[in-house]
């Protein structure tokens, strides 16, 4: 336990190394926030619209919920995973006491705890310009059920992302590629990340709903704007605790048998 | 092998540029079923923006794909090698690597601005305020790539200059006409997103005035020369640390 607490620490600090970096990507995830937000002030421009089953304060606070989700969720340090395993520099762990699996998912969360660090500042500041209107769950069950599937994203979004990674043990060269497809484009679009799912067809929102990615973002914030029954509520976090052992099924497997493959190339 | 990853990497992102933009568009085509308009504009006028600004994204980042490999080029000081060749370095380090990935989504692009323009069933003059607009829109992207090349020779920072240019510009997927002051003028006339990409959409539409669209031009032109001095300037830092 002593040593992912240095490691947390230390990859805390290495956060620091490259300030102007981070600061820039924080900026970007500012900016775009103000398209979706802009965007949802002009649908709800009509005072009492009601929309997509939203009213004005529940769609604006989707919106804000997303920058704050975000960054607990999807800020993550195992995006370097491929370049490790294609550099060679894999074999460093491999021989080392610890296990890669919580080596990295210590680094994610020391990168999580920043990155909530800024985005609650940037938030309250969003906030204080914007003024919008704010929905406060005050049911203690939901807000519970809220705060479960999150810690449930968090471990599914670290199990979808090493998964993407390990494709580095097959085709070094087309690592960032994967990433690009899978996290970039697929992942933040069918988590809710650019628009509530619940503006698509009925048809659609099934099939998307028996993938992982909507557990992510758009499931805990439908929880927390209470958009769903009690027993539907159940039935995500079941579904979310299912694709989380599917995962680590995968992951392991991968794992296992890009292990055997793996030839530390550049080493 | 090589050349097979690479080809595999060249399909994966294009297949992911492309699950993109449709994913974007299904979006806005089942927001306007929902709602009937955006700001006043209507589901094919919408559709025409957003065509408009992945017009002038996409040929920006076909032709100016070498802005992105611009840092390693300076930090390991291989930008030398390219000052002493007898071209221009601007032109080199700005068009010397054209993305053939994105140049496989163009044609298809151009047809989509075709199919949807000719909905708005547009005048012979706003055809014309649009193409002048349109090039006019990538002329001040080129003018933001200059910027971020010259910011990148003295601060070393390119990587999420470019991004932010990026993240700027994407504001201009949706007609500026959704912000609300300041940020609306921010995007007119700081940073001229609403030029480059909403404009031109509005011409079709007959929203904007020969006058209008001569005055627009001029920021470009502006815009330009105001990069290239930049970029001069910022050659006179250029210290040359790592040769």
């Amino acid at each position: 336990m002593k040593k992912y607490l240095s490691v947390f620490k230390i990859s805390f600090q290495q956060e620091f190394v490259y300030r102007l970096n981070f600061i820039m990507w924080r900026v970007r995830n500012v900016l775009q926030i103000f398209l979706i937000f802009f965007l949802w002030n002009a649908v709800f421009s009509q005072p009492g619209a009601i929309v997509f089953g939203y009213d004005r304060a529940k769609i604006l606070t989707y919106v804000f919920g997303i920058l704050v989700l975000r960054a607990i969720v999807f800020s993550a340090r195992t995006v370097d995973v491929s370049g490790e395993i294609s550099s060679g520099d894999l074999t460093n762990y491999l021989l080392k006491p610890v296990s890669y699996f919580k080596y990295w998912f210590t680094r994610d969360l020391s990168s999580k705890v920043l990155n909530l660090g800024f985005a609650t500042v940037e938030t309250t500041i969003l906030f204080l310009i914007l003024k919008p209107v704010f929905f406060l769950q005050t049911n203690p069950t939901l807000v519970l059920a809220f705060v479960i599937s999150i810690f449930l994203a968090v471990f599914l979004y670290f199990h979808i992302l090493f998964v993407v990674n390990l494709v580095a043990f097959w085709t070094p060269e087309s690592g960032w590629a994967f990433q690009f497809l899978f996290m970039v484009i697929i992942a933040e679009f069918l988590s809710g990340g650019i628009f509530p799912l619940d503006i698509l067809p009925l048809a659609f929102q099934k099939a998307i709903y028996l993938l992982p990615f909507p557990y992510v973002l758009f499931f805990p914030l439908q929880v927390y704007l209470g958009k769903i029954a009690t027993s539907a509520i159940l039935v995500g976090l079941i579904t979310s605790g299912l694709w989380l052992v599917i995962l680590n099924l995968i992951l392991r497997y991968l794992w296992n048998k890009g292990l055997r493959r793996y030839e530390a190339v550049g080493r | 092998m090589n050349v097979l990853f690479q080809r595999m990497a060249f399909m994966i992102f294009l297949v992911g540029k492309v699950l993109r933009f449709l994913m974007f568009f299904g979006f806005l085509f089942f927001l306007l079923k929902g709602t009937k308009n955006l700001a006043g504009y209507n589901l094919n006028q919408t559709i025409f923006f957003f065509l408009t600004f992945n017009f002038v994204d996409v040929v920006a980042q076909f032709l100016f794909r070498e802005v992105y490999r611009f840092r390693p080029l300076v930090v390991n000081g291989g930008f030398d090698l390219v000052l002493t060749k007898p071209m221009s370095a601007l032109f080199r380090v700005l068009m010397g690597g054209a993305d053939v990935i994105d140049l496989a989504t163009i044609p298809p692009l151009i047809f989509a601005i075709y199919w949807v323009g000719n909905l708005l069933h547009p005048t012979p003059l706003q055809l014309v305020l649009f193409l002048f607009l349109l090039v006019n829109g990538l002329l001040i992207a080129t003018a933001f790539h200059i910027a971020v090349l010259g910011f990148g020779i003295i601060t070393l920072e390119i990587d999420h200059t470019i991004m932010i240019y990026r993240d700027l510009s994407s504001l201009g997927r949706l007609p500026i006409d959704i912000y609300k002051e300041p940020l609306k003028s921010v995007l007119t006339f700081l940073v001229p997103v609403g030029i480059m990409v909403t404009l031109p959409a509005k011409a079709l539409m007959g929203l904007v005035s020969p006058l209008g669209a001569l005055a627009s031009s001029l920021i470009g032109i502006l815009g330009i020369i105001l990069a290239v001095r930049f970029w001069k300037f910022a050659l006179t830092k250029y210290a040359s640390a790592s040769s």
